[in-house]
């Protein structure tokens, strides 16, 4: 009884000197990170000031070397031409381009991220290859870190490099890649459109959320491709996304396509059509939108209501009709979409249908 | 076997029970230590800023159930709308309210009335009007009173969107909480819902709706509660999540991907303790689909939560905490020792039967008999004596330790004073506190026997939108965070 009792209370005590410890350590290493960085951030200022590289940056020791990386990589995140390009400069004077090159083999993952992180704001084009590596590193904050290192360096190469990891084995991953994908812009297109076109089942994904990019970043030279991809069966979600994307877009000429996705046997993809057709307002497809406020799916009917709703008049005359009729769920929606514009008579119709 | 003997007995397996206590929850510690300090190294490279600016996060609709919060309404419902995240609305549904919430919200949100069709997935009391607002992503549901789990299920029913946030409506949410609660489910779709981590608010510095610096209140009452949270919360919850079994995602906070909420039936309206029940029978559910499937908790994304500062309201609130325990675990006993049903089934419901159902009536009958022992001189008072310093060092040692682990991987609470405070509690809360709750979940045990399905009266006070300190030593209010933080 003692000896538990002992044996806790002696643990406890121990604990109790480890959170003293800490705390006191942590103060000791804060106080001297700011006396360093004292030292430090004036070399960073003189260096902006002369155009060159102060010696004393050569001569600093390893930990206030990690202290200037991250300085730099503050003052990089909003620094650009030539204050930016001298900054960069420095880090490779300093030799942290080359130590961090080092690092992205490193065993911890940490050391990993930090090096892919530090390198996407002072690395070159030659590192692409080295961070495009690290895509599939085990560690997602490595993959996410090395993605958004890619972005800033903004090649084709580093764009490339982001489309064939699209299809990540993590979904969050995926979304990494695309968003910095959408980052890069223009120069992702070739490969984007490129992976549309693949019939390998494996690619789903991946070709989902080129298709979301392209639509997102407005490319209107993708319309053919992602037309073309409307007629695969196996991949509603490509379907979808490329009926949504064609909407963004917003060629007129797309409209046929557009109006024949609203009977697909998908109702996303059906959902995704009535968006597209709203978006684009052609009152040419004010009938197929009228057809879709009575689909089977309440997401479908809620789309092709709002789609209607935006429309202007021939949408506004199109969902008025559909309060008159006798569908009751087409006349809920129609007045829901109406609400706002016409309070009095959708309030009329919910009265009337509840 | 003569009186002694059986007193000595009775003395070692009490003993037995408090070790083994102990132990599990230092087990659960260990695992906890790992996977805090991996979550800490992580998040410092997760790009929060990146994903609040980013396209493809999902979006998200926060449920806020409300009844008769006209206290705290607007302050909450404006500091959820301005969490940091790409794409959420913000549901509010006025369970019934007596007092002017809807009023307020009217007022201030500049609400209109809505005919905003609603999916009737999951059922709930008749809906009086849908309201939304001009200028912000909101939507106020006014329906009769149907209680917290009708009023949650009306508002998952309405979000539009694929990810159900359910947060009450008094707590301070910190500003990236969303984003943070989020990424387990952006990283996969095997995740079904995520908890979060409550902190206490008491003693905390809240402005506008923002918590502005954490601090441990000066009560005692709330200060031990402050232990209990960090230890149940880093401690517990996050070792239950790796394990995949994690038997409450509490209804302060959590997130839900709402095709698995509403294809587990939504909550049920029929317990007090619905966060407890949904999460079993989520396990349940998935576990029969065959489907692989997580329940996750992050022991960072913050929300701060206002706890009961007088024992009246404390031990309502433990005894209503426990009846939903032993409510769930006796809708879902067929799980219990089931191996169908992975560790939920042979690890996490076990352990929660015999340490938090059964553990205080074990707890009380020892106490009773070791007093008992002393008066009729059976056992020497220096055995008792003993006893008691076992009780307390071993009862303090999981506590101290949460503290470290606090201290060293999130180190929310900046003063010497507040960590002199939660250590002084880690102590003094086996010291007559523990011995309380104890007592009150026994009772709890009577209570649910006679069948009594109350919640006790809702008395709350609000935050103090103001520069001082938040204090609420006279306040009185009754919340539902989950169960007792002992349970983890």
């Amino acid at each position: 009884m003692l000896l538990a009792g002992g044996v806790s209370a002696a643990l406890s005590i121990g604990i109790v000197v480890a959170i003293v410890a800490v705390r006191v350590l942590r103060a000791l290493r804060r106080r001297r990170d700011a006396r360093r960085c004292r030292l430090v951030e004036p070399m960073l200022y003189r260096a902006l000031e002369l155009g060159t590289t102060p010696r004393a940056v050569r001569r600093l020791r390893a930990r206030d070397l990690e202290l200037l990386s991250r300085l730099l990589v503050e003052m990089l995140a909003s620094l650009r031409g030539a204050q930016g390009q001298q900054l960069v400069r420095l880090a490779a004077d300093a030799g942290l381009v080359h130590r961090d090159v080092g690092s992205l083999e490193s065993r911890r993952y940490q050391v990993r991220a930090r090096a892919a992180q530090n390198l996407g704001f002072y690395g070159a084009t030659e590192h692409t290859e080295r961070l495009a590596a690290l895509l599939a590193d085990p560690e997602e904050s490595v993959r996410a870190v090395a993605a958004r290192a890619l972005s800033r360096i903004g090649t084709v190469e580093a764009a490339n490099a982001l489309v064939a990891h699209l299809t990540s084995a993590s979904e969050l991953t995926s979304m990494r890649m695309a968003e910095n994908l959408e980052r890069i812009g223009d120069l992702a297109v070739p490969r984007l459109t490129e992976l549309l076109s693949s019939e390998e089942q494996a690619d789903r994904r991946g070709q989902a959320l080129a298709a979301r990019i392209l639509g997102n970043l407005r490319v209107t030279e993708a319309r053919e491709a992602l037309g073309a991809v409307l007629g695969r069966r196996w991949n509603a979600d490509l379907r979808a996304q490329s009926t949504l994307a064609l909407g963004k877009i917003g060629h007129p000429g797309d409209v046929p396509t557009l109006v024949a996705a609203t009977r697909d046997g998908s109702w996303p993809v059906r959902v995704q059509a009535a968006t597209a057709l709203g978006l684009i307002g052609d009152v040419s497809t004010v009938p197929a939108l009228r057809r879709l406020v009575g689909d089977d799916q309440w997401w479908v009917r809620v789309s092709a209501a709002q789609a209607l709703a935006n429309m202007g008049g021939a949408g506004e005359a199109a969902l008025t009709e559909l309060l008159r009729g006798a569908d009751q769920p087409a006349r809920r929606h129609a007045a829901s979409a109406l609400g706002p514009s016409t309070p009095v008579l959708a309030a009329d119709v919910i009265g009337g249908a509840a | 076997m003569t009186g002694q003997d059986l007193m000595g007995l009775v003395v070692q397996l009490m003993l037995g029970y408090f070790v083994l206590v102990n132990l599990g929850q230092l087990a659960l510690y260990a695992v906890s230590f790992v996977e805090v300090s991996g979550y800490v190294r992580r998040v410092a490279f997760s790009a929060l800023p990146d994903l609040f600016a980013s396209n493809y996060v999902p979006p998200v609709s926060v449920v806020v159930p409300a009844y008769n919060e006209a206290a705290t309404i607007a302050d909450s419902v404006r500091s959820f709308l301005s969490l940091h995240y790409p794409g959420h609305e913000v549901i509010v549904v006025n369970d019934g309210s007596t007092d002017d919430t809807l009023d307020v919200l009217r007022r201030e949100f500049g609400l209109i009335p809505s005919v905003h069709p609603m999916r009737q997935e999951l059922s709930s009391a008749p809906v009086r009007g849908v309201y939304t607002a001009e200028a912000s992503p909101l939507i106020v549901i006014d329906k009769l009173n149907g209680g917290k789990a009708d009023a949650l299920n009306a508002g998952v029913s309405a979000a539009r969107y694929p990810l159900v946030c359910c947060v009450d409506a008094d707590i301070v949410l910190e500003e990236e909480a969303l984003l943070r609660i989020v990424r387990p489910m952006a990283e996969s779709s095997d995740v079904a819902a995520v908890g979060g981590l409550v902190r206490v608010a008491n003693g905390s510095r809240i402005e506008d709706g923002r918590l502005v610096r954490a601090a441990v209140p000066r009560g005692l009452l709330a200060s031990i509660q402050v232990v209990e949270y960090v230890r149940a919360f880093i401690s517990g919850r996050t070792a239950w999540s790796r394990l995949n079994a994690m038997l409450i995602i509490s209804g302060a906070f959590g997130l839900f991907r709402r095709a698995d909420l509403v294809a587990a039936g939504g909550y049920a309206t029929d317990t007090v303790g619905e966060d407890m029940e949904l999460a079993t029978r989520m396990h349940r559910t998935l576990r029969e689909s065959g489907r692989r499937y997580r329940i996750a908790f992050v022991p960072d994304p913050v929300a701060w939560t206002e706890v009961p500062t007088t024992l009246r309201v404390l031990g309502r609130q433990r005894d209503r905490w426990h009846r939903g325990l032993i409510d769930t675990m006796c809708r879902h006993r067929r799980m219990l020792f089931n191996p169908r049903y992975g560790t939920v089934g042979m690890l996490a419901m076990p352990y929660f039967l015999v340490f938090e159902v059964l553990g205080p009536v074990l707890e009380l009958t020892g106490y009773a008999l070791l007093v008992l022992g002393v008066a009729t001189g059976l056992l020497e008072p220096s055995a008792f004596l003993g006893m008691a310093l076992a009780i307390v060092g071993l009862g303090a040692l999981p506590s101290v330790a949460a503290v470290f682990l606090e201290e060293l991987r999130l180190a929310r609470y900046s003063s010497w004073r507040d960590l002199a405070r939660l250590l002084a509690c880690a102590v003094v809360e086996n010291l007559g506190y523990r011995q309380l709750t104890a007592f009150w979940r026994v009772r709890a045990i009577g209570s649910y026997l006679r069948s009594s399905q109350e919640w006790g009266a809702m008395e709350r006070r609000g935050f103090v939108s103001a520069p001082q300190p938040l204090r609420s030593a006279s306040a009185e209010l009754d919340r539902e965070v989950g169960l007792s933080p002992r349970m983890r």
